[in-house]
């Protein structure tokens, strides 16, 4: 099972996809803002990021950008309720695109498949 | 190694940063390419040592006069493989000579058609490696329908085989370390397809197989050239592009026969305005369509021969599809290259003639990628390009299964 790290300003989002991901038995840390992501990322060391793009306080696309340039590897999926992101040129650094949904069959299928994409070494 | 003919006017001996255009009979368009080549080095990277290199084919039209007469402040060197010598990469392989003798640490390749380069192209594909990338692709817009090879098989078969997205495998524009020049001019799996139209995608591939830092430099403009209908030219491209892709699974498949997921590449160059749309570009569907019917005419018993029992069973089918219900399902069409891949390694036929026959299917491809996105805006058929992938992704098993051990 996975540490999965999830960034969204919405608290009843970071409600349901905590419970959901624990349920499948990953540990979840839930944030409501994406500032200090690089000292939250150090301290949880998660597997993924699920991350939010509209936030009140900060743009997801400028977070993932942080995420890219500290954290090369740390595979991130990008969750927002607008499909217009994905045509930001910013969001091609993510792994995976989802639009919020109730139902979490697709978000999952995606976090399976982040932690799947390992490039093998020597 | 072939020799070269070599004009050095001013007798450059070294330098860091060289900007190399390969080009045959280009004597109408290298002018502006040049010039832009220039700007972008002066501007961009004061203080380094930096010069142009024409790597030619012995052109006919004059275009080492046109590269020498173009507005240019920087130093400029032409090198030409002997008359009768063509390809595209035997002019990188003299690049990467001369770039070795040069012991520069910086190469920014552009083609020499460019209409849509400006200063800061040099910069996005040149900066990165004076950091810690090994290798840049370039990463525009394109019209939807230009780069079908690109949006068809090379983006979808490198990226599910070597786990890195890059949107550009072949994109004809690149940067790479100087230390990368001089792996490519020893690396062994050089051959004719290579010395040809294979030479972006091999480079590509090795970057990625030895996990060279890659980065993709985003351009801003759209990359606007000579723009072609898939239905009217494909030539000895195809072969040399698939054929290489083919050639490289050999060697490199206990590295990708691991991989599962593929991850995305970092992305340079932000900030550089507004994103221009690129021309239109139009596409002959019915010409796509009788040569597909051609094909399956003319390749029926290449393609039993080379697809599973079930493949081919399953391309019956779309054969007998009318016209105006056409369709090339992706899945259909991932195992028909997994399939090919196979074919081409065990040499159930002749490598030029399995190559011939899969053009056809690759028009009946395109045919049906064309009308699937043919309501859409480019960001929508840029989805449409990124779940093709996601399905070539989860065929992989398939793959590696017939490959076998």
């Amino acid at each position: 099972m996975a540490r999965i790290l999830i960034v969204d300003d919405e608290e009843h989002i970071r409600t349901l996809y905590t419970l959901e991901l624990e349920d499948e038995g990953h540990e979840v840390c839930a944030l409501e803002s994406g500032r200090n992501i690089v000292e939250h990322v150090e301290s949880f060391r998660p597997d993924v990021v699920i991350l939010d793009i509209k936030m009140v306080d900060v743009s997801g696309l400028d977070v993932l950008q942080e995420i890219r340039n500290r954290f090369y590897d740390l595979p991130v999926i990008l969750c927002s309720a607008y499909g217009s992101y994905k045509g930001d040129i910013k969001s091609v650094a993510a792994d995976y695109y989802v639009v919020k949904s109730s139902d979490l069959t697709e978000l999952k299928r995606k976090i399976e498949q982040a932690l799947e994409a390992r490039i093998p070494q020597d | 190694m072939a020799d070269w003919i070599l004009e050095n006017p001013e007798n450059v001996s070294e330098a860091d940063i060289v900007v190399g255009i390969p080009s045959y009979n280009e004597a109408d368009a290298i002018a502006f390419p040049t010039q832009q080549a220039s700007l972008g080095l002066q501007e961009y990277f004061k203080g380094y040592r930096t010069v142009i290199v024409n790597c030619d084919n012995a052109s006919t039209d004059n275009t080492k006069d046109a590269f020498f007469n173009a507005p240019c402040e920087v130093p400029r060197i032409y090198v030409s493989t002997p008359p009768g010598v063509k390809g595209k990469g035997n002019n990188f392989r003299n690049l990467f000579r001369l770039v070795t003798e040069l012991g520069a640490q910086a190469v920014v390749v552009v083609d020499a058609d460019l209409k849509s380069i400006t200063p800061r192209w040099i910069k996005a594909l040149g900066e990165p490696l004076l950091d810690d990338f090994g290798f840049v692709a370039p990463l525009y817009l394109r019209h939807k329908y230009d780069g079908t090879i690109t949006n068809n098989i090379a983006y979808p078969l490198t990226r599910c085989l070597y786990g890195r997205r890059v949107r550009q495998p072949i994109g004809g524009d690149f940067g790479f370390s100087g230390e990368l020049a001089r792996f490519y001019l020893e690396h062994e799996t050089w051959n004719d397809d290579v010395a040809q139209f294979g030479i972006d995608i091999w480079m590509t591939t090795l970057a990625m197989y030895f996990r060279k830092p890659i980065t993709q430099a985003f351009l801003g403009r759209p990359k606007i050239h000579r723009p072609k209908d898939p239905a009217a030219s494909l030539g000895p491209m195809f072969r040399q592009v698939v054929g290489t892709i083919f050639h490289l699974m050999e060697p490199f498949a206990p590295f990708w026969r691991e991989v599962r997921r593929s991850r995305p590449t970092a992305i340079f160059g932000f900030g550089l305005g507004e994103t221009e749309q690129p021309p239109p570009v139009n596409v002959n569907v019915d010409a796509l369509y009788q040569k597909f019917r051609d094909g399956a005419d003319r390749y029926d018993a290449a393609w039993k021969e080379a697809l599973a029992p079930a493949t081919y069973a399953k391309l019956a089918e779309v054969r007998q599809l009318e016209p105006a219900h056409f369709e090339f399902p992706i899945p259909l069409w991932a195992h028909v290259l997994y399939d090919m891949a196979v074919a081409h390694r065990d040499r159930v036929l002749p490598r030029e003639d399995l190559l011939d026959s899969l053009a056809p299917l690759y028009f009946g491809r395109t045919l049906s990628f064309v009308r699937s996105t043919e309501g859409m805006a480019l960001r929508q058929a840029e989805e449409y390009v990124e779940d093709q992938c996601l399905v070539f992704e989860d065929a992989k098993p398939y793959l590696v299964e017939r490959w076998g051990a």
